[in-house]
């Protein structure tokens, strides 16, 4: 679709919606609209994650909801089992009728859900955090129907700005430790490739598996090489438990972590003490004031800023969803709303907040027939032709309050610096 | 490699503790009991609950004793999470395996123990959230004990092994010198005939189940003391511990003990020779080798 | 009305294949007496080997070879057919809970290389490039489930005569008197380590077959798919239908999947809204209960077993699912 079609049908698009919602002024409130959400909510990390996706729906229905409709999140667990997560999600299409489904979070429980439920459907699927490149491939092979997105950054911006931080900080020997499933595989391979395009000596590369009762052996194994830094692709409750080990057996304290450690609760546990020279990556927000209103309100709703795995990419992926449901109009379908998320990642369209008035300024912008583009929580998302979206980075640190951006990465820069690996 | 044959001693001491009770129940009640190691759960968060109590009440109490991160209060609460465990132990044998084992066979029983296990694990959740959970945020040191080849223990772990060589050894002592233990193996061989005798079965089982939960419970704290404390102790735990007593043979409390070790010493040393990454499934590789060799175990006796 | 009629069309999809691996496992459990822990490592070799072979060639791992859906299929059933094999010879003379516990090691083990090896299985993000059979023809809609519901319950069928006459032909009464008394049917001169073989590897090619029409339907496969919860699924599925019982088999997976996945949905449709986040938690509670309140109530299963017998020589059987040692 050209730029000038697509313009045509957003405003066509946006005059229907409009016409429709003066048509329902009167009785706008008492018509809900449903979404579905399959999350692992029965498990440590997926719970907040749920979390703050029925808070971006709490946020979207206290400015008036979507096309004048209040929004029901049908939340369903996908209990980390592809079988019961393809289920749910089957069940949200055929029974609740849902038009777009957030989710899920692992790449195992995402791609099953995506080939035999979705697609087959015509329901949009945003996921806040399956990372398998797997995806990209299936979008490249046309199977994906421009019905997926992710607001997870692929893995390489994330490991090129760690390689990036291990070549500033002078760094000559570094080892590895990734999570063993299909993000830390990747992530852990990546980055060893950095390292040594860097000229960086990766002394070992360790992958931690779920559940292990104990890491130790993994982390002795580890300091075996008696590197001077270590790189640490985990979640907090694995990063908690190696860390712990990892100090208490001397190893050094200069880490380098990718953004899933980003959590107050691996600071809190592993100590302030030991992790002043520890440096972080993430994807960045926007730099806008309206990035710390996000994280002010945020805190204010649950009492603590939002640092946890895939926190601000579940915002983004629920909003971005939101909003793009309000571009479509009341009763589009799946399709309709894949193809209205341009509308609502627009470089050129209104900037807009990542909060309720955000999405009430966007709801004139749209019904006026603009674009508007969303500065979310995780950066000024835009979605390439797989779904996959490319954010500039952040390098950050822990601090006695919380967690501290240090440098803003721009994406030129994250580009450069991978070609310059090459 | 010396390093890893330490660390693996230190992580099977748990195991042992964990694998006696274990082993007890599999042999006395005859059922694969997959709610065993949320016995450990219970324990270790009764423990946290109480450490907090004592802490807040009796300030003093909360002071480390050095050069451990164990504090008094944990030390208290311990005994107080025996208690609690053994208690919940005979309460889910009184209303579920009692109930199952006089109307259903073997297998009726693992898989209520299972659903038990389900029960049990999302309680927890449920009531202490699914967050990592610590005794003391402070991370002690290791000690160096050799520069070359660098050798280093942590001195929780040492203490936890030491309370755990010493608990065994008093179990030892009781099964083996006082009339209660002659009693409860007298069960162990011949149900029926013990009974004759005079033994109350009932009181034999409610004995196994304070035994197996108190042990449970002090592994579970060890656990956390060593690791952390979150609601899958029991579902990380479980494999380990029906590792070490497959391996030990199931009855034998001394094969148990060694069981325990062997295990932590496998995946410890495993490391040595295969990518971390196929670390889970070492422990069945030693049992399928051992039982390939002995197939009731090290000490386990044919059962017919 | 459609969707109720299109999830339904899903769900009964689903269904029926676990319903096959059940049937599989109680030709081993049921029939037999082998108490086999590691249902995921055969089920999960059939929808391995399935994808490898029936798919498209991928950059990054083996597979791709690209050949006719059905023999795809076979492939995969021999895959586990072979697993079981070499399994069988090593274990099957161990005593039941070492057995369980030994064929749980498999089933880790074959976990933990599908999220290893890379250059075999795709790692941890799993297999995919996999085409399903005939989606050119019949789309990827709602038309293409009916189909494959309808070669699925094909298949069912099959597999459920075939095993109700092999249960009474002379080599299923020689599976139970093995089961009953092996020094009997020893001092008889069978061989039993040689019959249980033939039937833990026919068990097992069965539940091949099961882990290829279940990566058939999703045309993909991940080790998530083959963690042991699903052991503990087609085995709790077989415990409440009733072992010893084909029927059993069948109508308790259908109730133990039914009530997984209603139990879920009716959590996410009735729970108060500042619950919803718990609902997985309390899901898992339920399940739970349901399974030992099933154990305590009816341990022989909804459907028991019917011995057939030509004269009783026994005393009642009457705890089926465990007595035996």
């Amino acid at each position: 679709m050209n730029g000038n079609s697509m313009k045509r049908a957003g405003f066509a698009a946006g005059l229907a919606a409009g016409l429709m919602t003066l048509g329902n002024a009167a009785m706008a409130q008492d018509c809900t609209t449903k979404i579905g959400a399959v999350l692992p909510t029965s498990v440590d990390w997926g719970r907040p994650i749920a979390e703050t996706a029925q808070y971006v729906v709490d946020q979207v229905n206290e400015v008036g909801g979507v096309a004048g409709c209040q929004i029901e999140m049908v939340l369903r667990d996908s209990q980390v089992d592809p079988k019961v997560g393809v289920d749910a999600a089957k069940a949200l299409v055929d029974l609740d009728g849902v038009k777009v489904l957030l989710g899920a979070v692992s790449s195992g429980v995402s791609m099953p859900i995506l080939t035999s439920v979705t697609v087959p459907a015509g329901v949009m699927q945003m996921s806040c955090c399956s990372s398998s490149s797997a995806f990209t491939t299936l979008s490249e092979e046309g199977k994906t129907d421009g019905l997926w997105f992710r607001t997870f950054a692929t893995s390489g911006v994330q490991a090129a700005t760690g390689a990036m931080v291990a070549k500033e900080q002078g760094i000559t020997s570094i080892a590895i430790m990734y999570k063993n499933d299909d993000w830390g595989q990747d992530i852990g391979r990546i980055i060893a490739e950095d390292f040594a395009a860097l000229g960086i000596t990766v002394t070992g590369s360790v992958a931690l598996n779920d559940g292990a009762p104990s890491y130790r052996a993994e982390v002795t194994e580890a300091l075996r090489g008696q590197p001077e830094a270590l790189y640490l692709a985990l979640y907090p409750k694995e990063g908690i438990a190696a860390v712990r080990e990892w100090i208490s057996l001397g190893g050094t304290q200069k880490m380098i972590v990718a953004n899933a450690l980003k959590s107050d609760e691996f600071r809190d546990s592993v100590g302030l003490q030991f992790l002043g020279d520890t440096l972080g990556t993430d994807t960045a927000s926007p730099r806008v004031a309206s990035a710390d209103a996000f994280v002010t309100q945020y805190t204010d709703r649950f009492g603590g800023a939002p640092n946890g795995p895939g926190l601000a990419n579940s915002y983004d992926a629920t909003m971005i969803a939101l909003l793009a449901m309000e571009a479509a109009g009341a009763d589009a379908t799946g399709d309709e709303i894949a193809a209205a998320i341009p509308r609502v990642t627009d470089p050129n369209g209104t900037p807009i907040t990542a909060d309720g008035a955000g999405f009430a300024a966007a709801v004139d912008v749209l019904k006026a027939g603009g674009t508007v583009q969303y500065q979310g929580a995780t950066g000024n998302v835009r979605f390439d032709a797989n779904g996959d979206v490319s954010a500039p980075a952040v390098i950050w640190g822990f601090t006695e309050d919380g967690i501290e951006e240090k440098r803003y990465v721009s994406l030129e820069e994250v580009d450069a610096f991978i070609a310059s690996m090459n | 490699m010396i390093q890893s044959l330490l660390d693996g001693i230190l992580v099977g001491s748990i195991l042992s503790l964990g694998a006696i009770g274990l082993t007890m129940a599999m042999h006395m009640l005859r059922f694969a009991n997959f709610a065993h190691a949320e016995l450990l759960s219970i324990g270790a968060y009764a423990a946290l609950v109480f450490d907090g109590l004592f802490s807040a009440l009796f300030p003093p109490l909360a002071a480390a004793i050095a050069p451990l991160s164990l504090t008094w209060a944990l030390s208290l609460a311990i005994i107080i999470s025996m208690a609690v465990t053994a208690g919940s132990a005979i309460l889910v044998d009184r209303f579920v395996f009692a109930r199952v084992r006089a109307i259903g066979g073997e297998l009726s029983m693992v898989f209520a123990s299972f659903g038990v296990a389900l029960v049990l694990r999302n309680l927890i959740s449920l009531i202490f959230g699914l967050k990592t959970q610590l005794y003391s945020q402070d991370i002690v040191f290791a000690v160096v004990i050799s520069a070359d080849p660098l050798l280093l223990v942590k001195p929780d772990q040492v203490f936890a092994l030491v309370a755990a060589l010493v608990i065994m050894l008093i179990l030892h002592l009781v099964l083996s010198r006082t009339t209660l233990g002659y009693s409860l193996r007298a069960v162990a061989e011949n149900p029926t005939l013990a009974q004759v005798s005079g033994i109350r079965l009932s009181r034999m089982i409610a004995l196994i189940w304070i035994i197996g939960g108190g042990l449970a419970a002090v592994a579970g704290v060890f656990y956390g003391l060593t690791n952390q404390i979150s609601p899958v102790i029991g579902r990380d735990l479980v494999l380990p511990i029906f590792a070490a007593t497959i391996v030990g043979g199931i009855g034998s409390i001394y094969g148990a003990v060694l069981g325990g070790f062997l295990v932590g010493i496998a995946s410890n040393l495993a490391l040595v020779i295969l990518p971390s990454g196929y670390s889970p499934a070492v422990p069945f590789l030693i049992i399928l080798a051992v039982l390939l060799i002995r197939p009731n175990g090290l000490f386990g006796e044919a059962r017919e | 009305m459609i969707g109720v009629i299109s999830y339904l069309v899903f769900f009964t999809t689903v269904a029926s294949i676990l319903a096959i691996a059940v049937l599989g496992l109680n030709l081993q459990w049921g029939n037999t007496g082998l108490f086999n822990g590691g249902v995921v490592a055969f089920f999960g070799a059939g929808a391995y080997a399935t994808l490898i072979l029936g798919g498209t060639p991928q950059a990054d791992h083996l597979g791709g070879f690209e050949l006719f859906y059905p023999l795809a299929l076979l492939g995969g059933m021999l895959a586990a057919g072979l697993l079981a094999w070499l399994v069988g010879v090593l274990t099957l003379r161990l005593r039941h809970d070492y057995l369980a516990i030994a064929t749980f090691g498999v089933a880790v083990a074959f976990e933990t290389l599908m999220r290893n090896a890379e250059g075999l299985a795709g790692g941890a993000k799993g297999l995919r490039g996999f085409e399903r059979p005939l989606r050119e023809a019949l789309g990827d809609g709602f038309t293409y489930n009916l189909v494959f519901l309808a070669f699925v319950l094909t298949l069912l069928i099959v597999v459920y005569v075939f095993l109700g006459r092999l249960i009474r032909s002379p080599f299923g009464r020689m599976l139970r008197a093995i089961r009953e008394d092996e020094v009997a049917a020893k001092s008889l001169g069978k061989s039993p380590s040689r019959v249980r073989l033939t039937a833990f590897v026919t068990g097992s090619v069965i539940m091949g077959l099961a882990g290829g029409l279940y990566a058939t339907f999703y045309a993909f496969i991940s080790p998530q798919d083959v963690l042991p919860i699903l052991t503990f699924q087609i085995w709790a599925m077989l415990i409440v239908g009733g072992a010893g019982n084909n029927a059993g088999a069948v109508l308790g997976t259908f109730i133990i999947w039914g009530g997984w996945t209603a139990s879920g949905w009716a959590l996410s449709r009735f729970a108060p809204i500042e619950a919803q986040l718990y609902t997985g938690t309390v899901q898992f509670i339920l399940i739970g209960m349901i399974i030992v309140g099933m154990l305590m109530w009816r341990p022989q299963g909804l459907l028991p077993e019917r011995l057939v017998v030509s004269q009783s020589g026994k005393p009642e059987n009457k705890h089926k699912t465990g007595s035996r040692r």
